[in-house]
This record gives C-alpha cells, sequence and structure tokens, in this order.
C-alpha cells in the first residue's frame, strides 16, 4: 500500500501518475522564435480541457534573447516533474539544440519535427539514433536566402495541436484572446496556425489525452507565493530584481495595491528586508523575495528581525551559486545560509516549497509561522519552481488569517515580557496610547533596555530560543512521506525534489522517502520515528556539499546513512535518481 | 505636552558636553511645539553615539543597524502613514555605510525628517575618521584617509533632489528647535543638518572654531532657489537656516 504522511500536504493524491498517461513535448528555438509564447499557448489549451500539466524554461547563459527551450509534460493527474523524456522535440533549427545537451531526451518512440534544411544527423546525446523524423518548411527560402515567412511558433502551434489532437476552434479561440486588439498580428498568425495544422501530409497523431473538462489554473511558483502572501495578509512588500525571484515583486506590484498594500522597489537588498522589518515593526504583516545574492545582502537584517522580534517573510528562489552563478538555474545550495546565516545566537524558521502548488501552502504557512512567533521565517524555493508554470485544480479557499499578539493599555509592562507558554511577548502596535518603548539590535532588557550584561543576555537568548521549541512542537507533522510503510530503503530530500521523487518512488515499492516541510526547527521526531525500519537511508539533494545531510548530521546519528548529491543548474531527473539511488547504494 | 515629557526614563550614555543632548533637547522641543502624541510618533536611528537618541525620546522607537535607518524608517513610513516619523544619524552612519540609501530615500520622497549629527569623527569606536572629517583634522590626530577631501552632506542632499535641506549647529537650542520644527512639518524628505563637536575625540576649541565658521543665512536669502542654496553651501562658511524648500508639489528639478 502507498501512503502518504498526515503532514500538511495528507490531500495530496497518494497515487504518482506514472500509471495516468502523460506526453512530453520540448520546443526548442532562438530569440524572436516565440518558443515561450507557444508553450503558454499549449498549456492553455490544455488547461481549458482539463488536462494537468508543467512547463519549464530555459534560457542560455543570458536573462534575455539567444537561444530558448520550453518543455511541457501534459497528462491526465496532476505533474510536478517535466519527465526525462519527451514525446515530442519541434525545433526551429537543429543549431539550437546544442545549449540544451542533458536537458532534452528523446524516448524510443519519439517523433521530432524538424524544418526542411536540417537534414545532419540529430546529436547523440539526445538517446535515441533512430527518431520519428517529420520536416516541415518553417524557414521561406527565396534565392537560396532566408526571407520573413510565417511565424514559426505559429506554424509549430498548428502542427502540435493537430499530433495532440487538440481542436482546431479551440486554438484559433485562444488566439484571438491573445491578440485581441492587435488585428494584423492575429490575421497572421491565424493564418500560419491553419498551415501547421492542415499539413498535408501532416505529422502521425498521438493518442490523445483525455482531460476532466473542468478548467484548470496555470500559475507560476512565484506567482503561487505573491498571491498566497495577498491571501495571508501581507500588507506591505519590497524587493530588489533579480533572477529568478523578480515576478514576485512584479505580480504584487500589479495585485497588491488593490487588496490595500504598498510596494517599493528598494535600492539594494539590505534596503528591502530594512523596509520589511520597518513596516513589520509598524505591525504590518511584510514580505521581501530575492534569491541567494540577495539573501547574503540581507543577512546582517536577518538577525535584527530576529533580536528585535519582527515577524518577517523572506523569499529565496534559490540559483546555482555561489557569487553570481548560473542565475537562471536551478540548485538547492542556499540551505546552509538560510539555515545558519548570521553572527551571532539566533533562532529562525525555514520552510520549503515542493511544487508550485505548495510553494502556496507553505507561504500561508509561513505569515502564520511569522505573525505568531515575532522572527523571519525564510521560505526556499527555487528557479525550477519559481518560473515554471503548472496547471493544478482550482485554488482552494485560504487558511484563516492569524492575528500578531498584539498589546493593550494595562498589559505586561515589558515589551518582550514572555505571556504566553510560547515565548511570545504581546506585540506593541504604534499608535496604541501608552506602549511606547524601544526595539532594539542591541541586546535589551525585558522591557527594552539596552544592556551589556551576560546573564540577562543569557536569559534573553533562552527567552528568544523558546519560540523556536514552540515552532518545533507545532510543526512536527510538517512533512510529507511517499511510498510503502514496510519499504526498507529510505530516501530523505526535500523541496523541488519531491516532484521527480515522487515519480521514482512510485517505480520502486522497496523504496520510501521522507521530505520535510519545515528544514528549521526540523521535524526530528517525526524523521526519527519515520526512520525506524529502515536497513540504509540517502540523503538526496541538488547540491554539491549535500547541505541537508550536513546539517543534519548536527542533530541526530547518520551512521548508515549516505549522501546522494549532485550539483545544480538541470533539477533531477528519474535517471539521475536511478544513478544516485540504486547504482551508488552501498 | 512640555518637552521634557518626550522624553523616556533611559539616561543618556553620551560624554557631558556632547552635541547629541543639544539634537535631543532641540527635538523634544520641536515635537511638543507641533503638538505630536507620543504614540504617533517613531523615532528610527542607526548606530553611532547619536542613534542612541531613539532611546531616549517617549516614542515608538527602533535603534536598528549600522547605516540601515533610511530604509527601516521608509517601510514603517510607507506601512504606517499615520506616525510622524523622524530618522536620526551621525555622519558616518548615514554618509559612509548607509550613503547608498541617502539619495534613494530623497527621491522616494516620503515624508520623514531626517536628521543627521555631524561631529566629523567615529565617537562610539574611538575616534576614527569620517566621511566628513577634513583634511587638517585626520594630519593632526594621523587618522586614515589623508588625502581624502570630506564629503558634503548638504550639496549631496541638494544635489539628489531633496525638499527641504537646512543647517544647523547643536550649539545653538533656539535654532535646532526651529528647524527640527520646520522639517517635521514639511510635506516630503526633510534633512537636517547638525553641526557638533565630540567633546572626547576632538580639541577642546573645536567647538568654538565650528561656531566660529558659522553664519546666519542672509535675511535675503531666496529657499526656494536651489541654485542659491548650492551657492551658499558651496562656500568655506556654514551658512545656516533653511538653505533650501520646494515649494509642495513641485518636482525635484534633476534632469
Amino acid at each position: 500500500m502507498t501512503t502518504t504522511s498526515p503532514g500538511a500536504r495528507a490531500e495530496r493524491s497518494p497515487e504518482a501518475p506514472t500509471s495516468t498517461r502523460s506526453i512530453g513535448v520540448a520546443i526548442v528555438g532562438s530569440g524572436g522564435d516565440g518558443v515561450v509564447l507557444l508553450g503558454n499557448l499549449m498549456l492553455k489549451l490544455a488547461a481549458r480541457s482539463g488536462l494537468y500539466g508543467v512547463q519549464v524554461l530555459s534560457y542560455g547563459p543570458q536573462i534575455r534573447g539567444g537561444e530558448s527551450a520550453a518543455v511541457l509534460r501534459l497528462s491526465e493527474a496532476p505533474v510536478q516533474y517535466e519527465g526525462d523524456e519527451v514525446d515530442v522535440l519541434l525545433c526551429f533549427r537543429a543549431s539550437d539544440l546544442r545549449r540544451f545537451e542533458g536537458g532534452i531526451r528523446l524516448g524510443r518512440d519519439s517523433r521530432v519535427l524538424l524544418d526542411v534544411t536540417d537534414t545532419a544527423p540529430l546529436p547523440e546525446w539526445l538517446g535515441t539514433e533512430t527518431p520519428e523524423v517529420f520536416r516541415f518548411p518553417f524557414a521561406r527560402i527565396e534565392n537560396g536566402l532566408e526571407v520573413p515567412g510565417d511565424p514559426r511558433n505559429m506554424l509549430g502551434f498548428g502542427l502540435l495541436c493537430r499530433m495532440l489532437g487538440f481542436e482546431a476552434e479551440s486554438a484559433r479561440t485562444a488566439l484571438r484572446e491573445k491578440f485581441e486588439h492587435r488585428h494584423e498580428a492575429l490575421a497572421k498568425n491565424l493564418a500560419a496556425f491553419d498551415r501547421g495544422y492542415g499539413a498535408d501530409p501532416a505529422p502521425a497523431g498521438l493518442v490523445p489525452l483525455h482531460g476532466t473538462g473542468r478548467d484548470l489554473a496555470i500559475e507560476t511558483g512565484n506567482e503561487a507565493i505573491a498571491r498566497a502572501a495577498i491571501e495571508a495578509g501581507v500588507g506591505f512588500f519590497a524587493g530588489y530584481p533579480i533572477t529568478p525571484s523578480s515576478e514576485i515583486m512584479e505580480t504584487l506590484l500589479e495585485e497588491l495595491p488593490p487588496a490595500q498594500g504598498k510596494v517599493i522597489q528598494a535600492e539594494d537588498e539590505i534596503a528591502a528586508l530594512g523596509m520589511v522589518l520597518g513596516a513589520s515593526f509598524g505591525g504590518v504583516p511584510a514580505m521581501t523575495a530575492t534569491s541567494g545574492p540577495g539573501l547574503s545582502l540581507m543577512t546582517e537584517m536577518l538577525g535584527l528581525s530576529s533580536m528585535a522580534e519582527l515577524p518577517a517573510v523572506i523569499v529565496d528562489c534559490q540559483r546555482a551559486g555561489p557569487a553570481t552563478g548560473m542565475p537562471s538555474r536551478t540548485e538547492q545550495g542556499d540551505l546552509f545560509h538560510a539555515v545558519f546565516a548570521g553572527h551571532g545566537d539566533f533562532p529562525r524558521i525555514v520552510l520549503g516549497a515542493f511544487d508550485v502548488v505548495h510553494a502556496r501552502a507553505v507561504t500561508h504557512r509561513a505569515f502564520h509561522l511569522a505573525e505568531t512567533y515575532q522572527m523571519p521565517v525564510l521560505v526556499l524555493s527555487d528557479a525550477y519552481i519559481a518560473q515554471r508554470s503548472e496547471i493544478h485544480d482550482p485554488t482552494p479557499t485560504p487558511p484563516a488569517r492569524v492575528q500578531r499578539l498584539r498589546w493593550e493599555p494595562g498589559g505586561s509592562p515589558a515589551r518582550f515580557d514572555v505571556t504566553d507558554a510560547h515565548g511570545v511577548g504581546a506585540f506593541r502596535v504604534p499608535g496604541t496610547p501608552e506602549g511606547t518603548y524601544l526595539a532594539a539590535g542591541i541586546e535589551h532588557t525585558l522591557d527594552g533596555r539596552p544592556t551589556a550584561d551576560g546573564t540577562v543576555h543569557h536569559q534573553m537568548n533562552t527567552k528568544r530560543f523558546a519560540k523556536l521549541d514552540a515552532v518545533a512542537r507545532a510543526t512536527q507533522d510538517a512533512f510529507v512521506a511517499l511510498g510503502r510503510d514496510d519499504a526498507t530503503h529510505g530516501v530523505l530530500a526535500w523541496g523541488s525534489t519531491m516532484g521527480v521523487l515522487r515519480e521514482w518512488i512510485a517505480l520502486h515499492p522497496d523504496f520510501r522517502a521522507f521530505l520535510p516541510e519545515i528544514l528549521e526547527p526540523f521535524p526530528i521526531e517525526s524523521f526519527e520515528k519515520w526512520r525506524l525500519g529502515l536497513e540504509d537511508l540517502a540523503v538526496l539533494e541538488l547540491s554539491f556539499q549535500g547541505q541537508l545531510y550536513r546539517a543534519l548530521a548536527g542533530v541526530t546519528d547518520l551512521t548508515g546513512a549516505r549522501s546522494a548529491t549532485r550539483s545544480g543548474g538541470i533539477p533531477l531527473t528519474r535517471r539521475d535518481l536511478d544513478r544516485l539511488l540504486l547504482k551508488e547504494k552501498p | 505636552m512640555k518637552p521634557k515629557e518626550y522624553r523616556s526614563d533611559l539616561e543618556p550614555v553620551w560624554c557631558n558636553g556632547c552635541g547629541d543632548f543639544g539634537l535631543l533637547k532641540g527635538l523634544t522641543q520641536a515635537l511638543s511645539d507641533l503638538e505630536i502624541v507620543p504614540e504617533k510618533l517613531a523615532v528610527v536611528s542607526g548606530i553611532g553615539c547619536s542613534s542612541r537618541l531613539a532611546g531616549y525620546t517617549r516614542s515608538y522607537s527602533f535603534n536598528s543597524l549600522h547605516g540601515r535607518a533610511l530604509p527601516i524608517a521608509t517601510g514603517l513610513k510607507v506601512a504606517r502613514p499615520d506616525l510622524t516619523t523622524v530618522v536620526v544619524g551621525g555622519d558616518g552612519d548615514g554618509f559612509s555605510i548607509g550613503l547608498g540609501h541617502v539619495p534613494a530615500a530623497i527621491r522616494r520622497n516620503v515624508n520623514l525628517t531626517y536628521a543627521v549629527l555631524d561631529n566629523g569623527l567615529y565617537g562610539l569606536t574611538k575616534g576614527q575618521s569620517s566621511p566628513t572629517s577634513t583634511i587638517a583634522f585626520k594630519k593632526s590626530h594621523e587618522l586614515a584617509g589623508q588625502n581624502e577631501e570630506p564629503l558634503d552632506p548638504v550639496m549631496l542632499v541638494l544635489a539628489a533632489g531633496c525638499g527641504f535641506v537646512a543647517r544647523t549647529h547643536a550649539g545653538n537650542l533656539p535654532h535646532v528647535r526651529q528647524m527640527l520644527r520646520e522639517a517635521i512639518a514639511y510635506p516630503g524628505f526633510a534633512f537636517v543638518h547638525a553641526l557638533a563637536a565630540c567633546v572626547t575625540y576632538q580639541s577642546s576649541s573645536y567647538a568654538t572654531d565650528l561656531y566660529a565658521r558659522c553664519d546666519a543665512l542672509p535675511a535675503e536669502h531666496d529657499p526656494t532657489d536651489i541654485v542659491g542654496a548650492m551657492a551658499r553651501a558651496r562656500t568655506d562658511r556654514f551658512q545656516l537656516g533653511v538653505l533650501y524648500r520646494r515649494p509642495v508639489g513641485e518636482a525635484a528639478k534633476t534632469a
């Protein structure tokens, strides 16, 4: 029997989608080919027919221009992983493929759509020597020179819709909506779509997928986090542009002011978190979002948030580091920074998002914890979740907003006095009569007076860390367990590794997996309980050092466990898991 | 409320005769003049001797990180526009480690009052040179950066488009009071440059010498004239008063 934990994601279907049908499509082109638009249109048609799916975009080292690829997987059940092999590869120019070595693979029965002029053999790394190739004149050649012709992406849209059995009229409707006010572009795109859809001979069709018929939602991880923050009551956001998190700020710039919140694009990430702490000091729930380099700059402010006991939600969309690293590529390399960053001893909470849908839930939890325990909460997303689009069921009603424990006149005389069992003092919101106090990064007494007394310092550390103990008690259920209870091989993983691991575990019934939603404080009691009966344990991560493995060694006995990792850049695949979990098994 | 009712019960850690006392007193007087209730007042500071001032006011005060008072105050004021928000700090806090935030805050023109107590050195860390230390002072005390020209805070904020720029001297209490009162009342980002001496790390004559270099702005000075304000800032003398006050609703001319 396959089980799911009673944790935060208990509502998730326990069945991985391996038994359900899916179709993987890769679209490869250059800047200007409109690869992303084509991918988005395919995803939209799928969502409208009630199909699930995921789309991952890939670029060269530059964020704009150059080669780009969209990899989609459409499925009859929810998916959080684009798959190891695509069923269809559409490539406008075979030379553009080079950049995506390792990122796109063909299966035995894959079909390839190429331009008629691309007759050279396909690169070996694609994984199959004899794919079924269909050639189509994407480029218009006159007198041996390429001249502007039909938009390639629309020709491809027609061909793909035909192959996947999507109705032409639905596709035309989607185009009419997209180019509503651009009549000339619409006519041109419709004509090109029809030319692709009506190609004679037509490419061989695939067995069509059957959607639920319900209109499903499409969202990126960044959009999900921004919207979840609004649902959770964020009143202030400050951020600084950085790949791959910028769309969180962009979405909030558009959607937070109508919800009576304020957004500032700060001058740097230090200022961004500073502004967040200022707003939070004012009693307003506040958030910032960044990536690794920005989080590095925020480090001193992180300590201030914890020291002055100001709630703050800090989203880190991890990218491959260190330094500038590979800005558009994913990695799980910021775990150490999130858990350990900063001078001095201070508590913070770190959460990890599994996928786009879970990013929403985890953001809700982040606000709940930050406001309840008056400390910084880091949400670790990554480039893989942040910028991919997922089709998902309509968003459920968000949980009730939490209210910060608020001081009223006549309450405790000391701001940092402990007024409940969790080490939390009643928060003095500016404007409250008789509540004036000093918030400070300098060590202070319970009533906020600056101090250099070592005994007081120890008492205050004890008080602040008591909150972390309370968080640990309250979050032992914040994990997901995958696989059969009696499986003897264990995998501990976190974050976006969930998508591929879920499918892999379904194919390997002698394995089970534990995925914490909360990484600090780690749900150690639940983990120890889950671990009973295992013969071995692999800690699976997308980071060179194996940061979770190393961090965990500080809180439990890892005898018999091993680190199973590789560097980021490209997300883990099922093939990687075979190698890391089967071949390298002791 | 009386000025002294704007003081918290914390005793200042400053040295006897420190210019910070003047700034604190002038601030409490200005707040009293403006009849601001303490629960609607926020005082935000960074780190340094003058940044201790936040804790000495009866307000929702925040003694934050070195150089970071402006972003914190910006977030607070934008999230809570109902609060009168005053930022205090020193020359090192504002014009060395925190410099990047100054033009950004000015350009945003959030309604904050930013008072910088400029004593031309780092007092809390025992007398190192600051961005406003003169070359002569650095040479006479064998401090770092003896070839580095001091930075002029008033020219800097004028160039960044600050809508209200005033200079005062911490030893002239009625003037400090008046400048802070006008700055707090100005409906936009307001900057007050408060000259002061450090009684511990500067010579005993520094305060007198500094004061001797100050003049009141001449009566004919037009505070809406940015070019005139810059000309008056760019002299060997410190001219005290409201150097620039952009009419409300007029955009900064920074093109």
